[in-house]
């Protein structure tokens, strides 16, 4: 029996309208049994309504969704999850407190005499994970496993309810090269078992590794559905903006002699050690190294946010004591976190509001906020920016991913920094927005400010940086230089 | 989990290991200990009723133990069943409710402890009682309206705490005057929880509603009469409207004394508190003692109020 | 223009207009110039309450210990408000202190211990309450001198003065809310309180800050509570902590911080006032008006976010 061309789910003529804005319009899309069918599209694009009309989370206006030739678009979230598609959401929805096996039965718990059968909870579960290849202990609380864990947890959750499509929203956004690795067998078993799987991702490269087919939207329009080996990156791209984009190499040559930023005998128990570094006016600094190699830490120690043990960090020669973030914005230091949601912005603040927060008291009389001082700045950054909202005044939680980091470039740029350090700017952002803040890290070094940047993805810190600092378990291997820089270096320093 | 469970019983061994030694010095023959749960101690009249046990107690030479139960008829049981374990002599309830108290009585008297109320009853017959009738309380407050109105015009009544048992007499004997005058109209009842700011607020409604058709108001207790008095003020109608309320307090006192409150009840806490003590003595001294003392209550008018000012 | 924009309880105001109108309809009295007078009066002083919870409250915080701030300034007014003692200043310097210091205990605890705001406002009512007994041996403090008698029932150009304070708080908070740097913080907190911090924002001072504020406006409603009835005891305002958080979300304030405005509190507070001021003109039995109010305090939460799942 071989079932791959056999229709699973077949979507025709979907249109969703906000506020009377086209969101999707006329959308076709289908899916075959044991395919992997990657969805593209910039941000805003429209991939999430869509993705929400088809798990039931949103209805769609007009169309209709046959999923094995029945009709769906009228059913709810729990109907459609228990027909069998599933999603795995970019931010994990697991009870931190419950074990990773009770977190899988969630809602369907095993029982015996109206009791909870734990064992029996706990023996399916680790089947189910051993199955998927996965080293997780089934008893673990699941606030102790690290993102990628719980996303695999995840995929393990809808493959144990039986899910015939699974609809996968940036996986590998906090996956390592090995978790990765681990994710990609796992799709490659749930295929072979006839699962079909919708892939949302920005990262081209695993795209063309994965997909068997891909489907591009643009704009809320549907674009073209067109198998993988069809397309390479360049005209995907294309597919995508509507435009060819130039390749990615952003790095400013002319850095200048002023050291900026020196970092002495750095250490941290447990997190890092002996980290000696300095960053020069116009320069970016790359930081590159594995998740939990201590990058994110050795950034929010020079930012006041954590603390470290002993070592000196000097900006502009002059030593710095610092014990808060509101010092160091004080001194000229600004950070753009990894984890946007967390520590970037206030959802519930407007643009303008988030852009002018760390810098009020520079629009302000006495207590007062002018507020006429603090639009025009504001408007005038978010042009620079180009920040796409609705107005200054449009809540921050409303815009996409590219532009809520745009607004929180801009509330740390307002603060005028002779230092940035920027935490995964790009992730989960679309690749016209990255284009942008690639641009515009360039042009803040031509006006001699000074980058730390941290990145996962390799191309990136190459193109971006003059020089490559590469962490590997909290310790400092190597600093190498633009040109000597290169994917395998790197990792061979990072995996030492 | 199992050792939380040990360690718990333990110390509760413990506490009442504690509770029985310090019994012992209690049990000192010559000076009698009094166990004593009081209502409220936030409540200024149980306050005096306390304060005059006090004096009493020095006087008659007894020991008292003083607790508050905070209006928990549930906290009035386990303060009783402690003065059990303690092995008290005699036992004085001021008990938090009718019904809900009732079991503190009952458990007293298996004990053979005797226990005597204070101020207001159980639905179980203590060993004794000292305190006043509430239901002549509303009778006395309704038979001066009923003269000063000659016998005909509209009231309104302000309620204590619905269901309590203060509130439930007061407007018992409130109503069987009003049975016997015709030509009495209740307008409106309403409580105001006993809340002198609450009261007002409901006056200053009524006001509203019914402007000067109210001819006079009762209020079941001071505070609340004087909050209808200064919404009365407020809104220039106090000549035109008489106001009476139960209690006595110093507050009600100098108001009657202004002429701003027509009329107080007075029921008297210190002969009250006297009087519990006078009795639970009497009874732990194997005395001859009477099952019901009732101390009257008086009616207060401007040229009675000063002898009580004090 | 913002300000209409900020009212995210339309949906109450709604809600509230139509009440008053149902209630105009059945009482002739209702809608008459000396029973909105009467009407706001009664408010005012859970309105100062609810004021200042609500800046808690938009933190993402709560204040359990305002009934018992209440007790403990409307007695230490009251103490040094006899006649012939100190000037009227003292005694309202002395309300306001105590409610302040109280405040601050509160931020101070919180911010210093990370224990939740529920419990340590939870201790402190308990500890105001006995304070209150202890500074009043349990009594109620009466005999007040006149002027201060005057705060709470006197008339400034025939505009009761509690009226007049109800309108300078709600100026003032609104200020505070929507014009200072204090106010964008404490949205900033509420809404995220990792990410204030990360922006620069002295989270602990913040916090300190509205709690001080919760607290003062606390110490004033002590004050105008005492004025009012004449008396400071130390039994006033159990339970007033409630009323005062029911007129906050009522207002459209989220419990979980980042949302809220001055003006929807103030709407709260009235629609609670109106319904009590209603059911006494109609006479509704009590036992029924408790029901009557529990029903209209859900319900106008239902419709406000019924409302709010429309527009979004």
């Amino acid at each position: 029996m071989h079932p791959a061309d056999e229709q699973i789910l077949k979507v025709n003529g979907l249109s969703k309208s906000f506020f009377g804005v086209k969101a999707l319009d006329n959308i076709h899309f289908d899916l075959k049994r044991g395919e992997v069918h990657a969805l593209m599209g910039e941000n805003g694009a429209g991939k999430s309504t869509f993705m929400k009309i088809l798990i039931g989370l949103l209805k769609a206006d007009a169309g209709s969704i046959s999923f094995n030739s029945e009709q769906i678009e009228n059913m709810d979230v729990h109907s459609i999850m228990k027909k069998g598609i599933s999603m795995i959401h970019q931010e994990i929805l697991m009870v931190p407190e419950l074990s990773v096996a009770q977190n899988i039965f969630l809602g369907r718990e095993i029982k015996r005499a109206y009791l909870l059968d734990e064992q029996a909870i706990n023996q399916q579960a680790e089947n189910l994970l051993q199955s998927m290849g996965l080293n997780i202990k089934v008893q673990t609380k699941a606030k102790h496993l690290s993102i990628a864990e719980l996303q695999l947890v995840e995929i393990a959750k809808a493959v144990s309810n039986n899910a015939r499509v699974i609809i996968m929203d940036e996986p590998s956004s906090a996956l390592s090269e090995k978790e990765v690795e681990i994710l990609f067998n796992t799709i490659k078993d749930l295929k072979s078992k006839g699962v079909a799987i919708i892939y949302i991702s920005h990262k081209m490269e695993e795209i063309f590794q994965i997909a068997d087919r891909i489907t591009v939207l643009r704009d809320g329009k549907f674009i073209a559905t067109k198998p993988a080996a069809e397309l390479d990156k360049s005209n995907l791209i294309s597919l995508m903006v509507g435009r060819e984009l130039e390749e990615l190499f952003y790095a400013n040559s002319i850095t200048q002699p002023e050291v900026i930023l020196k970092v002495k005998n750095l250490n941290k128990k447990g997190k890092f050690s002996d980290i000696n570094f300095d960053v020069h006016a116009g320069e970016v600094l790359g930081i590159a190294g594995l998740m939990g190699a201590g990058r994110t830490e050795i950034a929010k120690a020079i930012y006041g946010l954590d603390s470290f043990d002993s070592g000196e960090i000097m900006l502009k020669g002059k030593k710095l004591e610092i014990r808060s973030p509101k010092e160091a914005i004080r001194e000229g230091i600004g950070y753009v976190s990894e984890d946007r949601k967390a520590l970037g912005f206030i959802p519930e603040l407007s643009v303008k509001q988030n852009i002018s927060l760390s810098s009020i008291l520079n629009y302000s009389k006495s207590w007062f906020i002018d507020e006429n001082k603090e639009e025009k700045a504001s408007s005038k950054i978010a042009k620079q920016l180009n920040i796409k909202a609705s107005g200054l005044n449009q809540k921050v939680m409303n815009l996409s991913g590219g532009n809520q980091q745009k607004v929180v470039i801009a509330r740390v740029l307002m603060a005028s920094p002779s230092l940035i350090i920027l935490d995964e700017p790009t992730r989960g952002i679309d690749i016209g927005a990255k284009h942008e803040i690639y641009k515009l890290i360039r042009k803040l070094t031509e006006s001699g400010l000074a980058v730390i940047m941290i990145s996962s993805e390799l191309p990136e810190i190459l193109g971006m940086s003059n020089r490559i600092l590469v962490l590997s378990k909290g310790k400092q291997k190597t600093i190498l230089t633009q040109k000597e820089a290169s994917q395998e270096k790197i990792m061979q320093y990072a995996l030492h | 989990m199992k050792y939380t469970h040990l360690i718990l019983i333990g110390l509760l061994l413990f506490i009442t290991g504690c509770n029985q030694s310090e019994s012992n010095k209690n049990n000192a023959p010559d000076k009698i200990v009094i166990g004593i749960s009081m209502l409220s101690m936030q409540n200024e009249f149980i306050v005096n009723i306390s304060d005059e046990m006090q004096k009493k107690a020095e006087e008659l030479g007894a020991e008292l133990i003083i607790v508050d139960a905070e209006r928990s008829p549930l906290k009035q049981i386990e303060q009783v069943e402690s003065f059990i374990a303690q092995k008290v002599d005699v036992i004085i309830l001021n008990p938090c409710e009718y019904e809900a108290s009732s079991p503190a009585v009952t458990k007293a008297l298996a004990a053979n402890i005797p226990i005597v109320n204070v101020n207001s009853a159980t639905k179980v017959q203590p060993t004794a009682f000292v305190g006043s009738n509430d239901v002549e309380s509303g009778r006395i407050a309704m038979k001066f309206i009923a003269e000063k109105l000659g016998s005909k015009g509209n009231i309104v009544m302000i309620q204590g705490l619905n269901g309590q048992a203060a509130q439930i007499q007061r407007e018992q004997g409130a109503k069987e005057i009003m049975a016997e005058f015709p030509g009495l109209n209740m307008f409106a009842q309403q409580t105001a929880e006993w809340d002198r700011a609450k009261s007002m607020d409901l006056m200053q409604n009524w006001i509203q509603s019914y402007g000067t058709k109210i001819n006079a108001v009762f209020a079941h207790n001071d505070e609340m009469g004087l909050g209808a008095v200064k919404a009365l003020q407020d809104a220039g109608m106090k000549d035109k409207v008489i106001v009476v309320s139960i209690d006595a307090i110093t507050d009600a006192l100098q108001a009657v004394k202004k002429g701003d409150l027509d009329a107080t009840v007075f029921q008297d806490a210190r002969k009250q508190g006297a009087g519990a003590i006078e009795t639970a003595v009497k009874i732990a001294r194997g005395q001859k003692f009477d099952r019901e003392v009732l101390i009257p209550f008086k009616l207060l008018v401007k040229e009675d109020v000063d002898s009580y000012l004090k | 223009m913002h300000y209409i924009k900020n009212l995210r309880q339309y949906g109450i105001f709604i809600v509230f207009s139509i009440i008053c109108l149902i209630i105009s309809f059945i009482s002739p009295q209702f809608l008459t110039v000396s029973n909105w007078t009467i009407i706001i009066t009664q408010v005012s002083i859970n309105a100062l309450l609810a004021f200042g919870v609500t800046f808690v409250i938009i933190t993402g915080g709560i204040d359990l210990s305002l009934g018992s701030i209440v007790a403990v300034a409307g007695v230490s007014a009251a103490m040094l408000a006899h006649p012939d003692s100190y000037p009227v200043l003292v005694p309202v310097f002395a309300g306001l202190l105590a409610g302040l210091l109280i405040g601050a205990f509160n931020g101070f605890i919180i911010t210093k211990s990370k224990i939740a705001p529920f419990i340590v406002t939870l201790g402190t009512m308990t500890i105001g309450r006995g304070l209150a007994l202890i500074l009043s041996n349990g009594r109620p403090v009466s005999n007040l001198s006149e002027p201060f008698v005057f705060i709470g029932s006197g008339k400034i150009m025939n505009i009761p003065v509690l009226i007049v304070i109800l309108v300078l708080m709600f100026i003032l908070c609104s200020i505070i809310l929507n014009k200072t740097i204090l106010g964008r913080y404490i949205y900033a907190v509420g809404g995220n309180e990792q990410a204030a911090r990360a922006s620069g924002i002295n989270v602990t001072q913040v916090k300190m800050a509205v709690y001080s504020i919760s607290g003062l406006l606390a110490g004033l409603a002590g004050i105008l509570l005492t004025s009012r009835i004449t008396t400071g005891q130390p039994n006033a305002g159990a339970g007033f902590e409630l009323d005062a958080i029911a007129a906050v979300v009522i207002g459209g304030t989220s419990t979980t911080g980042g949302k809220g405005t001055i003006a929807g509190t103030l709407i709260g507070v009235l629609l609670i006032g109106v319904i009590n001021n209603s059911l006494d003109l109609l006479n509704v039995t009590s036992y029924y008006q408790q029901v009557v109010m529990g029903i209209i305090i859900i319900g106008a939460v239902v419709l406000d976010s019924l409302n709010q799942k429309s527009n979004s």
